[in-house]
């Protein structure tokens, strides 16, 4: 024994040798922050291309947009535009001196190269203005260059201009660099193949290194127009384990943390020393329902599991917590000429009756899909025990995102578990998701429209939300918004919010000037750093 | 007999080279078949679908599978595994940089649990149906039984956030990020090329916690083997008689037991070296580590085929090559297969 126990001891001496070694742990440096983050989602880091919202923190400080919004009041400002006049046909914007870190001038040509390259492009991030008219082909006469720091947008329809304006405030309205594009660009791709893993903007950053599901390492731009920002590196961390990154949290490795779980996040609540940034997004956790199959294309059976067959209030309770709380109507409630919540509740015995009266007194089958993340599994599970309730056998069928998009496409669910986010910070914005189908037959294959995927037909309602789109006076439009959301809750809506979204973001107190927003276009110019307690 | 080597080490490469071209095969197709949407991915999901029909057929994806499968393997066969659309690097770069730290992480497991593992194993068949005995059966049953994924949390909850012994998750702590060049991809390499001790402890300190509860695991296995063919070998008679003639029990062991199971050891540890780089993927999850397995779920997750085939090959290739390595090393070690192959 004492002789085959030597192996052992030198074993254990060298775990104890690595435990005890010097451990060099000093806080953050008070000029980098460190952001632990989920960086499993971001596949571009081209502007007129990534959508996911943990791109869009990477690409409001490497690159400026013409206008941006404030997170707080949703009030419009300046960032590559000086100033911009309104008249009836469009919008011009007067550039500020700027350059972009490569050295190369801002001029309304970058400007004009990057919303034609959006519209060229034609993916996914090109949605929202294409919904106000804009299009590949009529881009380059509707965008134009005046002059070398002016710029032209004309409208392609009736549209309000500050709701032109929010959109180009969207991470794809970023202008990038396009000399420095133009270099890369091949086979016709607009420099995308590049432009997804380098960055070409005049923002406050730039991007230094990009090591998928590792890190994003952001420097500070030399070259950056406005004042010098107090970090020299801005990092993203990849913690795709929320405990992980509670714990990096605690112990001052993370300053700020955006993609814990609820209960990480409850959990900081009761601690000292962080605070919990509420970023509204003005966005939902829908229920969309295929109105193209039997019983859902039932309007009765609908209102019946909308209405009374699901609980929201225990389900805002125990699993929604701190990422949002009961929304039915499609504007958040503290937004400007939203109407009130309608009186939906869980009431099961009421829905039993109504379902056998709709001449279901069995009940019947179907099949929830989701995304298999929180909380919307955990969503899927407690509206499947609801609906049990009231005699809907319902199974439960999770997926990764490219799989229950697809479906969601192809009109290929029962029920499913989207998530929207608003196109602008207004009742009307928000409305646009959950009203707009121009065309429901199946040749239009409008599959990126949400109301489309459902299969339900809204000849009406559609037409009121083009009337308010195009209402230029703010109070006569108001009224129709009002309108338009009480006409939403009286069709029985085959697609409805349950939830309002919101990002929760758990920031140490040493950080100061951390506004998180609605969009995920957090800016870091301005955070400050204290010393560590 | 050395010409008979050759022609045998030919006969295996060949081996290896169909089972490899059989992997390909197989992973490619399922990788087709699956419902995911690497297209949607790209584009999203408010696409148009004319953008997303020009994706699909920039990727290749309209042509028939056996079409596409050709054009893998002739662009496999020049060196080029295609793109990642995760990343939109080659998928050689990506793998070229997820793998050294999986290498990393696995190797220091290996050694870990082979430095505890074979002598724990070995003296709990010594002292059979000991305290010791029992002891070691225990550590390795619960080794084999807890999930990893909660030994990383409450690793981290006791060695990184109360006792402060231990980095967090993550290679190295951030702020000293990009102070190292990567020349090998090994951190601990790469620190101590460029002299670096502070980057090289640092690296030290956040790769033993998941290194050890990657290795507890192995160590588990190995013990339980090692346990096993050193029992077998303690009741024949060379065993026996050594004692007879007054040999101590260090001089039995390394003389004796240690050369007559090393060629079964070999095969063990191959085995566990090849499953802790493939089957490290929990464990780089609960820890942040960028290696290998946590790029190879993520581009499942999206559909990226170009990734999972490339990285698959990969591990099937080290697999193996393991395998390979273990056959020959039974030549080297133990005469008898020569002369009986021979």
């Amino acid at each position: 024994m004492k002789h085959v126990s030597r192996p052992l001891m030198l074993g254990a001496a060298f775990l104890v040798m690595a435990a005890v070694v010097p451990a060099a742990f000093a806080a953050t440096p008070n000029d980098q922050l460190v952001i632990g983050t989920s960086l499993a989602q971001v596949l571009s880091l081209d502007p007129q291309q990534g959508t996911e919202v943990k791109t869009q923190e990477i690409l409001a400080n490497t690159y400026d947009r013409l206008v941006a919004f404030d997170p707080e009041t949703s009030e419009l400002f300046g960032q590559l535009a000086e100033s911009w006049d309104v008249d009836d046909t469009g919008i011009t914007f007067h550039l500020r001196d700027a350059k972009f870190a490569s050295g190369n001038p801002v001029t309304a040509a970058d400007a004009v190269f990057s919303l034609v390259r959006l519209f060229k492009m034609d993916q996914s991030a090109a949605a929202g203005l294409k919904t106000f008219g804009y299009n590949s082909d009529n881009a380059e006469t509707l965008i134009t260059a005046v002059d070398e720091k002016t710029l032209r947008v004309d409208f392609a329809d009736k549209v309000i201009p500050e709701a032109l304006l929010y959109r180009l405030a969207n991470g794809v309205g970023s202008v990038v660099d396009s000399v420095e594009v133009q270099k890369h660009v091949v086979n016709n791709d607009y420099g995308n193949e590049w432009l997804r893993t380098n960055t070409a903007g005049s923002g406050p950053f730039v991007l230094n290194r990009w090591s998928p599901n590792e890190i994003v390492l952001l420097e500070r731009n030399p070259n950056f127009w406005g004042a010098e920002p107090a970090m020299t590196r801005v990092m993203f961390r990849h913690v795709p384990e929320s405990q992980a990154a509670r714990l990096m949290m605690e112990r001052g490795d993370i300053d700020i943390a955006n993609a814990l779980t609820a209960p990480d996040v409850r959990y900081f609540q009761a601690q000292d020393g962080f605070a919990i940034d509420q970023a509204k997004t003005g966005g939902f956790y829908a229920l969309a329902m295929n109105a193209g199959r039997e019983p859902l294309n039932d309007p009765k059976v609908r209102e019946i599991i909308a209405a009374y067959g699901i609980d929201y209030a225990g389900i805002a309770e125990t699993i929604v917590g701190p990422y949002g709380r009961v929304r039915n109507v499609p504007a958040p409630e503290d937004w400007e000429n939203a109407i009130p919540n309608p009186d939906w509740s869980f009431r099961p015995e009421e829905a039993k009756e109504m379902l056998a009266e709709a001449g279901y007194p069995d009940g019947f089958s179907l099949t929830i899909k989701t995304i298999a993340q929180p909380p919307r599994v955990d969503m899927a599970t407690a509206i499947q025990a609801n609906l049990a309730e009231i005699g809907i056998t319902a199974n439960v069928i999770q997926g990764n995102g490219s799989d229950i998009v697809s479906q969601h496409r192809a009109r290929d669910f029962d029920l499913l578990i989207p998530q929207t986010s608003a196109a602008d910070p207004t009742a009307l914005g928000s409305l646009d998701n959950f009203t707009n189908n121009p065309d429901n037959s199946a040749e239009a294959n409008n599959a990126g429209n949400f109301v489309w995927r459902s299969d339900w037909d809204i000849p009406e309602l559609n037409a009121l939300r083009v009337e308010a789109n195009s209402e230029l006076d703010p109070a006569k439009r108001g009224e129709l918004v009002k309108q338009l959301q009480e006409d939403f809750i009286a069709s029985n809506p085959a697609v409805f919010p349950m939830f309002e979204r919101f990002e929760p973001v758990v920031v140490n107190v040493r950080v100061d000037g951390y506004d998180a927003h609605p969009w995920g276009l957090t800016r870091l110019e301005d955070v400050s750093k204290g010393d560590a307690n | 007999m050395k010409e008979f080597t050759l022609l045998e080490l030919g006969r295996r490469v060949g081996q290896l080279l169909v089972s490899l071209f059989l992997l390909l095969v197989v992973t490619f197709v399922i990788g087709r078949v699956l419902p995911t949407d690497p297209v949607g991915a790209i584009v999203g999901e408010l696409a148009d679908p004319a953008a997303y029909e020009a994706m699909r057929q920039r990727l290749g994806l309209d042509l028939p599978v056996y079409q596409q499968f050709w054009v893998y393997l002739t662009s496999l066969l020049q060196g080029d595994l295609g793109t990642a659309i995760l990343t939109g690097n080659p998928v050689l770069e990506d793998l070229s940089r997820a793998f050294p730290a999986t290498l990393e992480l696995a190797t220091l497991a290996i050694i870990l649990s082979t430095i505890i593992g074979v002598p724990l194993g070995m003296s709990a068949a010594f002292f059979r149906d000991s305290w010791f005995d029992q002891f070691a059966r225990v550590i390795s049953l619960v080794g084999h039984s807890i999930p990893v994924f909660w030994f990383g949390i409450v690793g981290l909850v006791i060695f990184y956030a109360t006792l402060n012994w231990v980095g967090g998750p993550g290679r190295i702590d951030i702020y000293l990020e990009g102070l190292v060049e990567p020349k090998t991809g090994l951190l601990l390499i790469d620190s101590l090329l460029a002299g670096d001790t502070e980057v090289f402890w640092n690296a030290v300190n956040h790769i033993i916690l998941p290194a050890c509860i990657l290795a507890y695991s192995a160590m588990a296995y190995i013990t339980r083997m090692t346990r096993s063919f050193t029992l077998e070998q303690l009741n024949q008679d060379y065993v026996v008689a050594a004692r007879a003639k007054g040999a101590s029990n260090w001089r039995i062991v390394t003389g004796h037991l240690l050369p007559n199971i090393a060629v079964q050891l070999v095969t063990v540890l191959a085995i566990s070296y090849g499953g802790l780089l493939e089957g490290a993927v929990v464990t780089e999850v609960v820890f942040s580590w960028p290696g290998i397995g946590q790029y190879m779920t993520n581009a499942l997750m999206i559909g990226d085929m170009n990734a999972v085939v490339a990285g698959t090959l990969i591990i099937g290739f080290i697999f193996m090559l393991l395998n390979f390595l273990s056959d020959l090393a039974y030549l080297v070690l133990d005469p008898r297969t020569r002369e009986v192959t021979a």
